[in-house]
């Protein structure tokens, strides 16, 4: 059987060189999410996750559950980027960032709880968080973005 | 962090094959991939440190075991970096032609 079932959880993991406070930064502000997560204007506040599009329709809208800069970040996920996604049920994103030797962090994220989201699984893994974090880090080690969602 | 270290891990039959199992399926257990191969095994844990190395293979703890997930992001990183950059029309052309002929032959 090949199987193109998605897991209901999910783990990434990137080196980053660039320190905890940048890559905080860079996860939960509008002006940095919006240049490498498929032009998503992200903010994370202590209490709540908000993620608008370009003409500020809401793609996400959940709860943060911890919120312990620049080490831990736990908040919901809801689709709402796609009505055929908006359906299912909630999930759950988490963020670790870890100070490694020589200038880097290894940033650990898991997308869990896909158990009621089997097409929100689908969508997020492939190119979807590979491409994300990847951007992540071409945008704070090169000042560059891969893809350039403002064009 | 290291491309080296993806590419030599990538290099190995039994590795890839590692690979598509836990691609297939992750979060499994050493004893589960263990049970899919003909290794002994302390063969499959070498392979699952060397990819873990790698990044291409992250450990989870639950409880008292350790499972074994897949990380496509050093892959998707060499892609960006190495296979992009190659995969022009021209190449794209050529592998339509290949595709084709192979259809015709086959």
């Amino acid at each position: 059987m090949t199987a193109t079932v998605a897991q209901a959880t999910q783990v990434y993991q990137v080196f980053i060189r660039a320190s905890a406070e940048a890559i905080w930064e860079a996860i939960t502000t509008p002006e940095f999410t919006a240049r490498y997560f498929h032009g998503a204007r992200i903010s994370i506040t202590p209490d709540h996750y908000d993620s608008r599009g370009p003409a500020g329709e809401v793609w996400g809208d959940a709860q943060v559950l911890e919120f312990d800069p620049p080490h831990r970040l736990v908040h919901g996920w809801r689709s709402l980027y796609d009505p055929s996604l908006a359906t299912e049920d909630e999930s759950r994103v988490s963020w670790e960032i870890e100070p490694q030797d020589g200038g880097f962090c290894l940033l650990t994220v898991i997308h869990d709880r896909l158990e009621g989201a089997p097409k929100t699984a689908v969508s997020v893994s492939g190119p979807g968080w590979t491409m994300v974090l990847s951007g992540l880090k071409s945008l704070l080690e090169t000042g560059e973005p891969l893809i350039d969602y403002s064009a | 962090m290291d491309d080296d270290r993806v590419f030599k891990a990538l290099a190995d039959p039994t590795r890839r094959h590692l690979l598509d199992r836990l691609f297939e399926r992750d979060g499994r257990t050493l004893t589960e991939l263990e049970s899919e191969l003909e290794m002994t095994r302390f063969g499959v844990m070498k392979h699952l440190r060397v990819l873990e190395d790698a990044g291409l293979v992250v450990t989870l703890k639950q409880g008292r075991e350790k499972l074994h997930y897949l990380n496509a992001v050093p892959i998707r990183l060499i892609h960006d970096r190495w296979i992009d950059k190659y995969t022009e029309r021209h190449v794209s052309a050529l592998a339509e032609l290949k595709t084709t002929l192979e259809e015709r032959t086959a």
